[in-house]
């Protein structure tokens, strides 16, 4: 018997050191939120299972490219692809439009939307852009946020938990779960987009796409090595649950059937000879492709905040943000904070909302969570992603903006 | 006088030629590594975090829709079968619960 922290079922040990490469430089250690990695100085460096995160910022930072992941869903979805009984629902995460193009030689930072459907659909996935879920996540999240802050505010039991955190980041959520439980009623208990996108695709998606949800084989694209732990989660067959009390009687699936990251999305596009940088654009397929420029910023950190607040204004006020860009939550700031000072239509009066958003987590977060603790943080709304710049610089990302390690092998 | 004497044994030098080589680089590389490798390598870093959030914000300003309420296929997908936020297929399909991980043992 032996203490973990993983649920039965889920991936454990996703990112591994390879000792035959490893150099023992301790790079990888600067970059590791958790400080979950072993070993002297030269010495060959092992990681702890139980503390890491699997969010790969090791992995994508390492020299010598030492490090790896343990699981590729990449053969089974060429598979899928190939077999006719099968939809495969393509869900493709924000940050994942604006890297893919660095590993066909297009520019750092290339917005290739049109192009990257066109080359997803070619390959035979229908498109559900995960931005459309991080529509729905921000209706969820922030429909939530307002409940709790009237709640609050009316002094009602179980008003529920302020300051909310944002619970999107699977790397965030994991760092809760194993170090602070005593915050968990301060997560939104919203699911994260790319959950929500895998409920959906094999729910009100079967009504769409006329197909059973057995059938359906749902593949999310993610910027996120953490988000392939995320979907192995024993709880995230909610689809599966759905059908069975409405009458289905079939084995349990999962919501989410594989997660390719960005890197292995463009490998699986290059074994399928298709050059994305010169496939012509594509608008998608179905309802599941229309988003809005509240989800696409989804990607980079602020950017829930930011979509966030733009409903909430809305909800509260009953009119839309004068200015919709939200600038104190832009840009690489550790902790950014604001207060927004709005007339609330339902308690009738002025409120201030403070909101906190944090990146960078390892470096970042553990001030904002002892005045949490202590009940003296200033905050109502806290955003937190794992990695430095958010999605977009996720451990799935090609690396370096190029796709290669920039030493090779020594 | 004492006689000097001499104590004669093979090599006792404990790594091969080859792993010599090996520690030899490693050393090498650790120390080609710290400071100015780590600042130069945030700076590099930042500026792709930069360019791709950059991308991000011009999807956003270049979108017909810009809030997440305003988004049609939303609004559809309550209308014909989620219901509302927060509501009873809400809850059962768009949120979850979370794990005390410190209890947790096999």
């Amino acid at each position: 018997m032996t203490a973990t922290t993983y649920q039965p079922g889920e991936i454990q040990g996703l990112i591994k050191i390879n000792a035959s490469k490893c150099k023992g430089c301790d790079a990888c250690k600067q970059f590791c939120p958790t400080h979950a990695i072993n070993g002297a100085s030269g010495a060959v460096h092992s990681i702890d299972e139980d503390k890491c995160l699997s969010c790969g910022q090791c992995l994508i930072n390492c020299p010598f490219s030492a490090i790896e992941e343990t699981h590729s869903a990449l053969e089974t979805v060429i598979k899928k692809l190939a077999d006719k009984n099968t939809t495969v629902v393509g869900i493709i995460a924000p940050a994942v439009r604006v890297a893919i193009g660095e590993e066909f030689g297009l520019g750092t930072g290339e917005l290739v939307t049109g192009k990257l459907y066109g080359a997803m659909n070619q390959a035979g996935f229908k498109i559900f852009d995960c931005n459309f879920a991080a529509d729905l996540t921000i209706m969820e999240e922030g429909s939530e946020f307002i409940h709790r802050l009237h709640a609050n505010a009316k002094g009602e039991e179980n008003a529920g938990a302020l300051p909310q955190f944002t619970s999107c980041c699977p790397g965030w959520v994991r760092y809760l779960e194993t170090r602070y439980p005593a915050l968990l009623p301060n997560l939104s208990t919203a699911k994260s987009p790319q959950q929500m996108a895998g409920t959906v695709a094999k729910t009100y998606g079967a009504k769409v796409y006329q197909m059973q949800p057995e059938n359906i084989f749902t593949v999310s694209v993610m910027p996120c090595t953490s988000k392939k732990l995320e979907a192995s989660r024993p709880e995230f067959n909610s689809a599966w649950q759905y059908h069975q009390e409405h009458g289905a009687n079939t084995p349990s699936y999962q919501d989410i059937d594989a997660v390719l990251t960005t890197r292995e999305m463009a490998q699986l596009l290059k074994m399928l000879d298709i050059d994305l940088a010169n496939t012509p654009e594509y608008q998608g397929d179905s309802l599941f492709s229309e988003y809005t420029g509240a989800g696409t910023i989804f990607g980079t950190t602020g950017g829930v905040m930011e979509a966030a607040l733009r409903t909430a204004h809305k909800v509260l006020t009953g009119t839309e943000m004068a200015k919709l860009e939200f600038e104190p939550v832009r840009g690489l700031k550790g902790v950014k904070s604001a207060s927004v000072s709005l007339f609330d239509t339902e308690l009738n009066q002025n409120v201030t909302v403070n909101v906190a958003v944090v990146h960078d987590m390892g470096n970042n977060i553990e001030p904002v969570l002892r005045d949490v603790m202590a009940g003296t943080s200033p905050y109502h709304f806290i955003e937190v992603m794992n990695c430095a710049g958010g999605c977009v610089n996720g451990g799935g990302q090609p690396i370096e903006g190029k796709g290669s390690s920039w030493l090779g092998n020594i | 006088m004492n006689k000097k004497k001499h104590l004669f044994a093979e090599d006792s030098f404990f790594l091969s030629r080859r792993k010599f080589m090996a520690v030899g680089a490693a050393f090498v590389a650790a120390l080609a590594i710290p400071i100015g490798w780590f600042t130069s390598k945030l700076e590099r870093r930042n500026e792709y975090i930069k360019a791709r959030s950059q991308g991000l914000y011009k999807d956003d300003s270049l979108a017909k829709k810009r809030v997440s309420h305003a988004n049609p296929a939303v609004e559809k997908y309550y209308k014909e079968f989620g219901g509302e936020p927060l509501g009873h297929t809400s809850h059962e399909l768009l949120h979850t619960h979370f794990v005390d991980r410190t209890k947790l043992s096999s």
